[in-house]
This record gives C-alpha cells, structure tokens and sequence, in this order.
C-alpha cells in the first residue's frame, strides 16, 4: 500500500538520524527536571554554598497533581519548540532540496503524502510524551505521593491532543513555505498568538485549544472528567483535522517545482 | 501511434512567458531531443509535462488515457540535478519508488535488482546514495524513473553534469531503453541529440523553432559547402579556387578551405578539373553535410 510505504519511509529516516533517540530523551529530561529539582531544592541550595545561619526558607509541599502539571509546562514550552525544530523540514525541507522532485512526479496521492508525514510525527511525539510522562510519573510517586496510573494516562492521552495540534500546524506551514526556519517560526507564533486571543477572549473561548491543560488541572485535582475537557478536546481534533484537510489542497494546488 | 499530443501550451511566471503556445505530438517508440539554448523554456516544458507545473494555457493529452486519469503513471521523469535521500540505499530508494507506484513489495523488489543491473550499479546497491558518484546517482535517477514501465521517459539534460566515460554510459543505456518506451530528453550538447534521437525539437524564447525528423532537416538545411586540404600551403590554391565562376567565396579554418558554392554538383566538377589540370596535391575532398550545430545556429540566431 503506498500509504504504508510513504509512513514506513518517514519511520525508517527518524532511526536513521536518531529522532527515535534523542526526542525521547529530550521529553524525559524536560518531564523530570521539575519534580526533581523542586524535592531536591534544598539540598541543592545547601550544596551550592548553603544559606547564612538563621535563615528560614518555607519551601512549599506540593500535591502530585501540581507536579503533573510543572512537568506539563515544560512540555508545553521546551516541548513545543521541540516539535516544531523537528518537523519543520519534513515536507518544506523535501520540496526545498527537491527530492520532492522525484517523489511527487510518482503516482503518489497528495492525501497520502501528508497524512503519512503527519502520522509518522505523530508515533513519534505521542511515544515520546508516552516516556516522558510515565517517567515523571515514576518520580512523582516516589517524590510527591500517590498518583494514579488512570489519571497519568488520562493526563497523556489529553496533552497529546494539545501536541497534535502542534504538529498539525506545523505540517500546515510546511506545504505552504519551503524554507524550514519560516515554518517554524510561523508555528510558534501561532501558538502564542492563539494564547493571547484565548486570554483576551477568555469568557466567549471557553473551549480553546489552550485552556487544555487548565482543565487537566483540574481532572487530576478533582479525580473526574469535566465536560469542558472534552468540548476541548474535541475542538482540539477538529482544528487539527481542518489544518490536515487545508494542508491537502495547499499541496494540491502549490506548483512543485520552480 | 501517437502517444501524446500537447497542444497549444503556455506558461508564464509573473506575466512573463517562459513558454509560449507550444503545439507538438509524439508517437510511440520514438527518441526525441529537446534542443534550445539556455533559458529557452526545455526545462520548463519538461516538468509541465511531469505535473510539476501547471500549465497557464493549453492542454496535454495521452492518448488512451482515461479522463481524470492521473498523468504521473504514464511518465517517468528525471530532473537535471536530481537530489535523493542520501541516508537510503540505492535499493531501498527503488524500492520505495516502485512502492509509490503501486508495485508490491516482491515486485518492486525484483524489478528494482532488474534494473540497477541494467544501469549497471548493482553492485552499489547497498551503498548509501550519500557515497554514489555523480555518475552513479544519474544511473540511479534513470532506474528510478522507468521502475513503473512508463510510456514516456523524459530526461532534463540527462548527460551535461557527467565526465565522458559517464556521458557514453548514458548515452549507451538511452539507445537501449528507447527501444522499450518513448524517451523526450533536453540537451544543449548538440552532437548527443544527433546521437541518440530520430527527431528534434528546436526551442527559443520559449517557442518551438523547427521540428522535424533527423532526415528531413539534413535535407533542409544542407549547406552547400565544399571542404578541400592539401598538401602544403594552403593559401596559394584559395584565389584560384574563388575565381572559380561556380565558387561564390571561401574561407581557411585551420588547415581546411571551406568553399561555399552555388550549385554542388557543377562545382565539383570544376574543382576538380582545376585540381587536374594544375597538378595540386589534394588530400581531401568532402562534401559536407549540414550539421546539428549549423542548423541550430541558423535557426537560434536567425
């Protein structure tokens, strides 16, 4: 099946040059740095030439759900950028040294040509928040308190939806620019610029694509799923599909060659 | 048969034309060059044909192709500079270009051994693309493109980048491939075109100049010229000669005089007459045959 061909080829490249290495990694140390570093606060103030005598620091108890969250955050800025540094060439960068020159002037369905680059980002960012999450999650339990392995898999499988927009906006630039750095630039810029509108519109956007993680916030405190978290989700999938279906005829209608 | 029949193509970029109501067929079977100096729009017509661009006027059609068929199955293109995935071996890539044309596995497989053996880099077939030569990845661009059993192959000036032992390989390996499928390739280099291909297409500014048979246009643009060497200087025999009444002038290009006559046959008569009757020691006489370089000149430069 050419669909196949096309997401086993875009596998296949990400052990080549170690994506399926190194992203991983990348998610496991931005997911633990803060529920280790936070324990181990005071042992590192102490180490690093301690405080005058008499000094009294309340360093906070946190709850396992405000560490999910902290880790989380980390994700959603060192996380992000990740994503969008890695998928910004996946179809700019081939149209751009024109090896797409080759592919494309085969039988090869547009449709499946994006979706394959899509899904294949999509293994890879989803088995990476997998890891990265189960490891905080691993700290968070030896560190913090009890925390369910439900709501850690609820957490993921919600977030991912977050990081599946990323990548959808990312794939949406690449059809339409063939320079990797403008992809990813406009990929984060419309990521904060859907921020800001969230925040500005706050009481009309209640199922924004960024309040996300608020109401995982809440999930993981209250211990149930509110209906907000899943309108969101759903617009969160439903963005994402559009930007798919919008990269299709991007591609469809851009000419490939100069 | 004819195989494709492009009528009245046209393409411009910001209100430029590159190409300008281009009208030609091809049929089956047939090796056609496309020749025109740089800039005259080959490359262009090249990829309009592959799908990679889309034409701003006019239509391409194949024939026996049904409507809303996808073109792409019915070509095989290589670009001029081809770039691959150099982390992939010169098999996998076939591979993958024959998965992508709906070949399954097995069969892309054995068609993929079939032809880098053909082209002749099977034994490099588990190398890297990153390590070809520049020879070799043409080889591999020309494998590639005919993996699907294309109808028309089309070339981007399949042999300019590469030293001569490569450019006599590819060379080689077209006169072998276009007795299997239609081949349509660019080229500047003018005696590879004479080579190679039963037809011509001669572009410039876009617009096709002069088409035709290899035959037919030998014919039409015969020169009238005569090359003639002697022993010795070569300058006491040229004002003789130019007083010949058939002569109308001459030149000397290196140790050859070149005399332009009038008529051919009534020319060589007199010359060589004259050549008697004077005793001249003459080494070498030659009527010559217009060349594709004569007619491209005449043709480009008007």
């Amino acid at each position: 099946m050419q669909w196949m061909a096309l997401f086993r080829k875009e596998i296949t490249e990400y052990w080549r040059n170690k994506k399926w290495i190194w992203v991983p990694l990348v998610f496991i140390l931005l997911a633990i740095i803060d529920p280790v570093s936070n324990y181990y606060l005071p042992q590192i103030l102490e180490s690093v030439g301690g405080l005058p005598d008499g000094t009294v620091i309340e360093l906070p108890d946190f709850a396992p759900a405000e560490v999910v969250m902290m880790s989380l955050g980390q994700l959603s800025s060192l996380g992000v950028l990740v994503i969008t540094l890695m998928s910004m060439a996946t179809i700019a960068g081939e149209r751009r040294s024109g090896v797409s020159e080759l592919i494309l002037v085969k039988p090869v369905a547009y449709r499946n040509y994006i979706t394959a680059k899509w899904a294949a980002l999509l293994a890879l960012v989803w088995a990476s928040l997998l890891i990265g999450m189960l490891a905080s999650w691993y700290y968070i339990n030896i560190l913090y308190g009890e925390l369910s392995l439900h709501s850690i898999l609820l957490v993921i499988i919600f977030y991912g939806f977050w990081l599946t927009l990323v990548v959808s906006v990312s794939i949406f630039y690449n059809t339409l620019f063939k320079t990797p750095g403008i992809v990813a630039f406009l990929t984060i810029a419309t990521i904060i610029l859907m921020s800001i509108v969230t925040q500005i519109f706050s009481h009309v956007l209640v199922w924004s694509p960024n309040n996300l993680t608020m109401y995982l916030m809440e999930m993981v405190q209250t211990g149930s799923i509110s209906s907000d978290l899943v309108w969101t989700a759903i617009v969160t999938i439903i963005i994402s599909i559009g930007l798919l279906i919008a990269a299709i005829i991007a591609l469809k209608k851009k000419e490939l060659a100069n | 048969m004819t195989l494709l029949t492009v009528n009245k193509l046209s393409k411009s970029y910001d209100g430029k034309n590159v190409v300008k109501d281009v009208s030609f067929e091809f049929h089956n079977g047939k090796c056609i060059a496309l020749i025109g100096p740089n800039g005259a729009g080959k490359t262009t017509i090249l990829r309009t044909l592959a799908g990679l661009l889309k034409p701003s006027a006019g239509t391409i059609q194949f024939s026996n192709m049904k409507e809303k068929d996808d073109i792409r199955k019915y070509i095989g293109y290589l670009p001029q500079y081809p770039v691959f995935y150099t982390w992939m071996t010169g098999m996998e890539f076939m591979i993958y270009s024959g998965r992508l044309s709906y070949l399954s596995e097995a069969e892309a497989k054995k068609r993929a051994e079939t032809l880098l053996e053909k082209v002749g880099i099977i034994d490099a077939k588990d190398r890297k693309i990153g390590k070809y030569s520049g020879g070799m990845k043409q080889r591999l661009g020309i494998a590639q493109a005919i993996i699907h059993k294309p109808k028309l192959l089309m070339l981007d000036e399949p042999v300019s980048s590469l030293d001569p032992i490569g450019r006599r390989e590819v060379l080689t390996l077209m006169k072998e491939l276009k007795e299997e499928m239609t081949i349509l390739f660019s080229t500047h280099i003018l005696s590879d075109a004479e080579e190679v291909s039963d037809e011509l297409l001669l572009l410039n500014k876009g617009e096709i100049v002069e088409s035709g048979s290899m035959v037919e246009l030998r014919k039409k643009y015969q020169t009238s010229i005569i090359k003639l060497e002697f022993q010795g200087d070569l300058a006491k025999y040229q004002e003789p000669i130019n007083a010949l009444a058939s002569v109308a002038n001459s030149s000397i290009e290196r140790d050859v005089l070149q005399v332009s006559v009038s008529d051919i046959a009534e020319a060589r008569q007199e010359i060589l007459t004259y050549v008697l009757k004077e005793g001249c020691p003459l080494t070498s006489f030659t009527l010559d045959r217009a060349s594709l370089e004569d007619m491209f000149m005449k043709v480009v430069t008007g």
